[in-house]
């Protein structure tokens, strides 16, 4: 959106939130400039003969004009666009209010009639910025292909990368205390608020909501949940797998007091235990080869009679 | 003698001297099993079996098979009609009626029963009649083939169904079917001899719905689609002679998994399992490999299965070629603590392929011997995997296991010998159960039997050293493999049998040692040896003074005599001196070699050879000794409590490199609550080098000793700066590292010492605050992300920990127990269960370990009166369709709140659970646990204790748990421990007239008759006035008969019985047996079945009607179920029985009713009209007359 739809827009806005304590420049912005259309209705109605109005009327008009006003803005940006300009000439004014269906030819008789009344210009309010935190970094000027009057390249972090400025929390106290504490609040969330939704026993038979647990529900094949890796396992042992975790990359953590002899001597004394999966899963390949009784096909019944068995 | 007696002359007969002498007169030699249909949804098997069989003697006329549950429709010998009858004493061990409460009374009985049944005694419970037309050639000894129809419906043991109830085909749903049972239970699933000792060859047959997969035992020959192509047949032939209580069946959807070391082995698993099956058995071909060539034998089959199956019997079944497990034994890489149990459980069943399988035992007192074999080459194997300290170690606990449980019992025999079946010879009357079979023991004895068995082989191997021995298993092995081959020849297969006097002659033949000694202690008598030594140095003679005493007279000991190794570790070096332990020598000098006391500074060296420096400033200045263990080779089964200084055992800790010792000085030094001991075993936990196991039971000990210091203690609570240095931050030290599980032994060091340093105490014997925000610290940074190892087993130990830190609540008034009062501490801990509990729901652990942990920390928490005690929690997870790791701890709760608050209805809850619940491992679970931790005991007034509840558990035993042995002496176990032997004294006492006998125990009549005759007139019990009758009736014949209280009907009924059943069995050409046979034995008989249905109507029909007139006290109980609908649980079991198809047999005893009273006759008439009115269809409606009515058909006559 082109700056004048914009402007217009936020006037539009800064009506509707009229009534509430504005605090932002914006919206100061926006006050001063229906506070000047105000005027201008007022001295219009003044012109006309009018000794006072209603404000509720003074609102309406003002409202009308405003939009007036904005559609002029837009129209008329909308015919420069059409044009493929950025900037409104004034027959891109003219031809919006013809379109509009307004007589350009009375608009120098109207400005220059005997009694209209002059009114001072609006207090020069600032433009609303941008937020200051939002420029980040310094724009990239255009690369000569792109003609000048093309828009600015936005800030660099929102398509290049987001500097933070604060201090990474690297205290490994601190990270292992909000790890632990974030997940037992998670679990702490999540079982009480199955328990809530579902059936609960309770060890109090007075109290049953501050230590809820969650109903015991039989399986009808209670095996395969206590035998196979829940979901979560197995995906923390691709990770694991995958990112060689053995060696923790936390310095902290290296025991400091075994000597590296002492684990390798612990290495070969657990080879006992210590499986070997790549090996078994490369032997699967040779199967189909194997000559096992129950890989055999199973034979189909002869014609001859199937032995009596009755 | 009646037939159906015990022969305790056979049965006690020197085995193995002259081979093997068969208890019965013909010898199988194939068996064709084929089970055509099962049905998973009424939970049925239909199938036949055929045996052939040959004659040994000219005269034979019956054949006596094993079978219990089967529905037999009809059996045929060589194609002709045979009649059989049905008579299984153990159904209702005591006769229902009867108001003998007492154990002994029961024990007796059952053995009797027992053995009336046992095929090592040439027992059994159906007895096939040879068609007369057959008796010619069979005079010839030609071969006879006998086949037999049966059906199973329902079985309650020995085949186990689990059908999950969810949607979809049986297959989707993951339904199987599998074979189980406590020693030879073959017989509960089809007709069989079901001995160890009676081998055939074997041919398989089991046609199941084409999703499914039937493994057996032996080569599959070939599989093949039915006609409709909905089923397909498993053919099976195990050519190697094999006994029917090796054979075992598993048919379930299963995943197949062809080994990829091993071709020939093949294991199976239920749907979805398939990667955890991968791994678990992919360390499988390593066992083989040492079996293989420690016997240098190669492994006998031709192939190997194994099966994973759920709801298992036991752990570990081995089978021929065939080994079925839990299906929990399965776990993935991630697990640590399940791998080293599941593959020891691996090595176990496959050294029982060896030792078991292939090679069997002549009769139940060789038992020993192949149980010591195979659990001795498994430790070896142990030693080989695991290393020697946990060889080691194993060998340490399982010693004091059965250190502890003969001490507490009285002795545990692994030959038990009985001498001419009286009962004054009993060898185990310390007991309160029988020895003489497997199906009489307690589940714990026969454990504890095995765990003796191969101690006792390791004493073998150390006398006569470890080559010989496995020279000896190589030779029984080719033996019996050389056996194995001769098709033909089936009176070699005895060669595969082991006997006791055969195993020990291989040994003096490969050794040429003799131990006679060493048996005769170890295994030809009971008990264990408990030592006491002390010494004293005596320092001018330079020698140490021990003395060595013995009890020998407190139960479950023996005197022992013979060498015992003393080990000395002196300043100059390690010593070992052989004493010779004689009967009344108790001194023993030994001279000491150090005479220098450190006046240079040397090495110390020890008895590996290693030398170390010490500090030797805690000695005794005046004493060369550092250390002494007596027998530290664990060359006795023995207890040793031996005194030294507690320098000494701290000494002995930190340098004596045998875990053993360490462990002994450990438990040594929680007596001794010092400084030095502090350091000795901190100094013990810090040692990387040290054996895992050691530093873990220091923790405990450190923890111990830590408490009884507790008001000189100085600084951190024990362990904490320890655990904080090896296992937390550098830089942050109240925060754990992220777990890293690569090293196993800091594992489970870091899994241990939280568990031990929560059972520390402060002075005012509360645990101390830091230890429990230490613990829960560690909870709270737990961090498993990077860790390559579940951590469930880990966090499990932490909610352990919790629960030992808990200490009774302050109690004000009794008030109750609120919310609002809780202590702050026990709060943070709730806070914790409960988390960890509702986290289990959504991310459940490997077998639940976490549940597990919270369930009995929960219980905790009640007991200490923090958190109301109510067992509703616990009930709910002890519901069928939980994990059963969970359902156990769940019901542990419950039994122990039965205990703690004398609940009836918990009780009774329980027992219910024992009667019904659908696994059999959780029924036989309950009743351990309730015998371990029971409401109340024999010596104990309790509320519990009433009429009502001996008569329950009664009845339990009696009659309600005949499908599994393990689950009726389970029951017998806790009524033993509830109420004694003798009659429970909360009982009334008994009605006069109904005296009972205190000297039951000489028991004339035939122990067998008693319980099947008494169980003759069932409808007393059911009818109450019938049984005020016969109460009412003196009994004029007990003077004579026997001193039961048995009514008098039924005294003269077992006499007629008795004679009439020897005449009707024994034909007329047999000599001996029969001494008398009324005229009218024959022809009083004379069938009245309907005509035209049979070829041979003349003799088969008439001995299959008349005979069985006395099974049918076995058979009532049904009848029972159905006239009164709302019978008691226990008689449910019965159901299963066969009764409806032979109900016509049973019930045609008009030739007798002349000897009855008119009483009889009437209770007969009653009786039989129940009977009819549950009779089927089929049988037309008898006259009232009852007796002259004509028979009902039974199947048998039909076709």
């Amino acid at each position: 959106m082109a700056d004048a739809a914009a402007t217009a827009g936020a006037a539009g806005s800064g009506t509707r939130s009229g009534s509430k304590q504005s605090t932002n420049p914006a919206d100061n912005y926006h006050l001063a400039r229906r506070r000047t259309l105000q005027v201008v209705v007022s001295s219009l109605l003044t012109e006309a003969g009018f000794e006072s109005a209603e404000k509720a009327s003074v609102e309406t008009l003002t409202e009308m004009l405003q939009s007036y006003i904005s559609e002029i803005g837009r129209s008329a940006k909308s015919y420069c666009e059409h044009t493929a300009r950025t900037q409104p000439t004034l027959s891109d004014i003219v031809v919006t209010l013809v379109e509009m269906g307004f007589n350009v030819d009375t608009l120098p008789a109207y400005a220059k009639r005997s009694q209209r009344m002059v009114i001072t210009a609006p207090p020069v309010t600032n433009q609303p910025v941008t937020p200051k935190a939002l420029t980040a970094g310094q724009n990239r000027p255009h690369p000569p292909h792109i003609p000048s009057h093309f828009p600015e390249f936005p800030d660099p972090h929102t398509y290049i990368k987001t500097p933070t400025y604060r201090e990474p929390v690297s205290d490994y106290q601190v990270l292992r205390e909000k790890a632990a504490s974030q997940r037992r609040d998670v679990e702490r969330a999540l079982t009480r608020f199955m328990a809530k939704t579902g059936e609960t026993q309770s060890l109090f038979k007075d109290d049953v909501s501050t230590f809820p647990l969650i109903a015991a529900r039989p399986f009808t094949i209670p095996y395969l949940t206590a035998l196979l890796p829940s979901e979560l396992e197995m995906q923390q042992m691709e990770e694991t797998d995958s990112s060689e975790q053995d060696e923790q990359t936390d310095t902290e953590n290296i025991p400091l007091h075994i000597s590296p002899d002492d684990s390798g001597a612990e290495k070969e004394n657990t080879s006992v235990l210590q499986q070997n999966p790549s090996l078994s899963g490369s032997r699967n390949g040779e199967e189909s080869i194997i000559d096992n009784p129950y890989l055999r096909p199973v034979k189909k019944p002869k014609i001859r009679r199937k032995k009596s068995l009755s | 003698m009646p037939p159906t007696g015990s022969d305790p002359a056979r049965m006690n007969r020197k085995k193995g001297d002259k081979g093997f002498e068969s208890p019965r007169p013909y010898k199988l030699t194939h068996q064709v099993v084929c089970i055509n249909n099962i049905n998973f949804q009424r939970k049925s098997v239909v199938g036949f079996v055929e045996l052939t069989v040959f004659p040994t003697v000219a005269n034979l006329n019956r054949i006596k098979l094993n079978s219990k549950q089967c529905r037999i429709y009809r059996v045929r010998i060589n194609d002709l009609e045979a009649a059989f009858i049905y008579n299984d004493p153990t159904l209702e061990v005591c006769h229902s009626e009867s108001k003998q409460r007492n154990l002994n009374y029961f024990s007796n009985a059952y053995a009797a029963a027992v053995s009336a049944v046992d095929p090592d005694a040439g027992n059994g419970e159906l007895c096939i009649k040879v068609p007369s037309e057959l008796w010619k050639h069979v005079d010839e000894l030609k071969v006879l083939k006998i086949h037999i129809n049966f059906s199973l419906d329902q079985p309650k043991g020995g085949l186990h169904f689990v059908v999950p109830s969810v949607e979809g085909s049986m297959a989707e749903r993951g339904a199987h079917v599998f074979s189980c049972g406590y020693q030879n239970s073959t017989r509960f699933w089809f007709p069989c001899v079901d001995s160890y000792s009676e081998l055939c060859t074997w041919k398989l047959e089991f046609t199941v719905d084409a999703a499914m997969v039937a493994v057996s035992n032996g080569d599959l020959v070939e599989t093949v689609y039915t006609h409709d192509m909905r089923k397909k047949t498993f053919h099976y032939m195990l050519t190697i002679p094999t006994s029917a209580s090796n054979i075992s069946l598993a048919i379930g959807p299963f995943e197949i998994l062809v080994d990829p070391y091993m071709h020939e082995v093949t294991h199976f698993c239920l749907p979805q399992l398939l990667p955890l099956l991968k791994h678990t058995t992919s360390y499988l071909h390593e066992v083989f490999e040492f079996y293989e060539e420690i016997l240098t034998c190669r492994y006998p089959y031709s192939c190997f299965k194994t099966v994973f199956i759920d709801e298992a019997y036991v752990e570990v079944a081995a089978y021929a070629s065939m080994s079925i497990f839990s299906t929990n034994l399965l776990h993935s890489a991630t697990i640590i603590d399940e791998t080293p149990l599941t593959r020891r459980r691996l090595a176990q069943s496959l050294a029982q392929q060896f030792f078991g399988c292939f090679i069997s035992r002549m009769s139940w007192s060789d038992e020993w011997v192949l149980k010591g074999i195979s659990g001795y080459i498994y430790g070896l194997w142990m030693k080989k995997t695991f290393g020697v300290n946990e060889y080691r170690h194993w060998i340490k606990e399982e010693l004091d296991k059965i250190v502890a449980y003969e001490l507490k019992t009285g002795g545990v025999l692994l030959h038990p010998i009985f001498g001419g079946g009286k009962e004054k010879d009993n060898p185990a009357s310390h007991l309160h159960f029988s020895i003489k079979h497997p199906h009489t023991l307690s589940w714990e004895y026969y454990t504890m039997f095995q765990c003796k068995a191969h101690l006792v082989m390791r004493l073998i191997e150390n006398r006569i050293s470890m080559e010989f021995m496995l020279q000896v298993f190589n030779k029984l092995l080719s033996l019996a493999s050389t056996a194995s081959s001769q098709k033909f020849q089936s009176h070699m297969w005895s060669q595969m049998l082991v006997s006791t006097s055969g195993f020990l002659k291989s040994i003096s033949n490969v050794s040429g040692k003799d131990i006679q000694p060493l048996i005769k202690q170890w295994v030809d008598q009971s008990g264990v040896v408990k030592f006491y030594g002390s010494f004293a140095f005596n320092r001018k003679r330079n020698v140490l003074e021990l003395e060595i005493k013995q009890d020998y007279t407190s139960p479950g000991t023996q005197k022992y005599v013979g060498p015992l190794k003393v080990t000395v570790q002196e300043l100059d070096g390690s010593f070992n001196h052989t004493l010779q332990i004689e009967e009344n020598s108790l001194k023993h000098d030994i001279p000491c070699h150090s005479k220098s006391r450190r006046n240079k500074k040397k090495k110390i060296p020890l008895m590996n050879g290693e030398e170390v420096d010490m500090d030797l400033s805690a000695m005794d200045a005046d004493s060369p000794l550092l250390w002494i263990r007596t027998d530290p080779d664990m060359a006795v089964l023995r207890k040793v409590e031996f005194e030294q200084a507690d320098f000494m055992w701290q000494y002995q800790l930190r340098y004596e490199r045998d875990v053993v010792a360490q462990q002994e000085a450990i438990s040594a030094l929680e007596k001794f609550p010092t400084p030095a001991s502090r350091l000795a075993l901190t100094d013990i936990l810090e040692q990387e080098q040290c054996f895992y196991r050691v530093r873990m039971s220091a923790c405990f000990c450190l923890a111990k000793i830590a408490n009884s210091m507790v008001s000189t203690w100085t600084g951190p609570p024990a362990m904490k700066s320890l655990f904080t240095r090896m296992f937390c931050c550098k830089t942050c030290p109240n925060i754990v590292k992220t777990n890293n599980f690569m090293s196993f032994q800091s594992y489970f060091l870091q899994k241990t010492m939280p568990v031990a340093m929560a059972l520390l105490r402060d002075v005012h014997n509360l645990c101390p605050k830091e230890v429990l925000t230490f613990i829960l610290d560690l909870i709270k940074y737990n961090d498993n992300r990077k860790n390559k190892f579940s951590d469930n087993y880990y966090r499990a130990e932490m909610i352990d920990a919790l629960a030992n830190s808990v200490t009774p609540a302050v109690s004000v008034n009794n008030e109750v127990r609120t919310l609002d009062n809780l202590n702050p501490d026990v709060r943070l801990i709730l806070e914790e269960i409960t988390r960890f509990l509702n986290m289990e729901k959504l991310l459940p652990s490997y077998r639940h370990t976490i549940t597990v942990s919270c369930l009995r920390a929960i219980r905790v928490l009640q007991k200490n009166g923090h958190v109301p005690s109510d067992p509703s929690l616990f009930k709910s997870y002890a519901e069928y369709g939980h994990f059963v790791d969970i359902r156990i701890a769940a019901l542990e709760a419950v039994v122990d709140y039965t205990k703690v608050d004398r609940s009836y209805e918990e009780l009774q809850w329980l027992l219910n659970m024992i009667q019904n619940d659908p696994v059999p491992y959780v029924r036989h679970k309950i009743l351990n646990m309730l015998t371990k931790n029971p409401p109340f005991t024999k010596s104990m007034e309790s509320p519990l204790c009433n009429e009502a509840l001996v008569d329950q558990l009664w009845k339990l035993m009696n009659s309600g748990t005949s499908h599994d042995w393990r689950l009726r002496c389970g029951a017998v176990d806790l009524y033993f421990t509830l109420f004694g032997l003798s009659r429970p004294s909360c009982l009334p006492l008994p009605e006069l007239g109904l005296v009972l006998n205190l000297k039951e125990k000489k028991a004339v009549l035939n122990p067998t008759i008693i319980p099947e005759a008494i169980a003759g007139n069932q409808e007393a019990a059911v009818n109450p006035s019938s049984h005020a009758q016969l109460v009412g009736f003196q009994n004029p014949f007990s003077s004579s008969q026997d001193e039961e209280e048995i009514d008098m009907d039924t005294v003269h009924d077992s006499q007629a019985f008795i004679s009439h059943h020897l005449n009707m069995l024994e034909r007329p050409s047999t000599p001996g047996l029969s001494k008398y046979r009324p005229a009218n034995s024959r022809s009083a008989l004379i069938p009245q079945h309907s005509a035209g249905c049979d070829g041979t109507p003349t003799t088969k029909p008439q001995w299959n009607m008349e005979l069985p007139r006395k099974g049918t006290g076995k058979e009532q109980p049904p009848l029972e179920l159905g006239v009164h609908a709302a019978a008691a649980a226990p008689l449910a079991v019965f159901s299963a029985e066969p009764a409806p198809s032979r109900h016509g047999d049973h019930h045609h005893h008009h030739h007798h009713d002349h000897k009855k009273k008119k009483k009889k006759h009437k209770h007969r008439h009653k009786h039989k009209r129940r009977r009819d009115a549950r009779e089927r269809a089929r049988a037309p409606a008898p006259s009232p007359a009852g007796g002259s009515g004509r028979p009902a058909r039974s199947p048998s006559l039909s076709d």
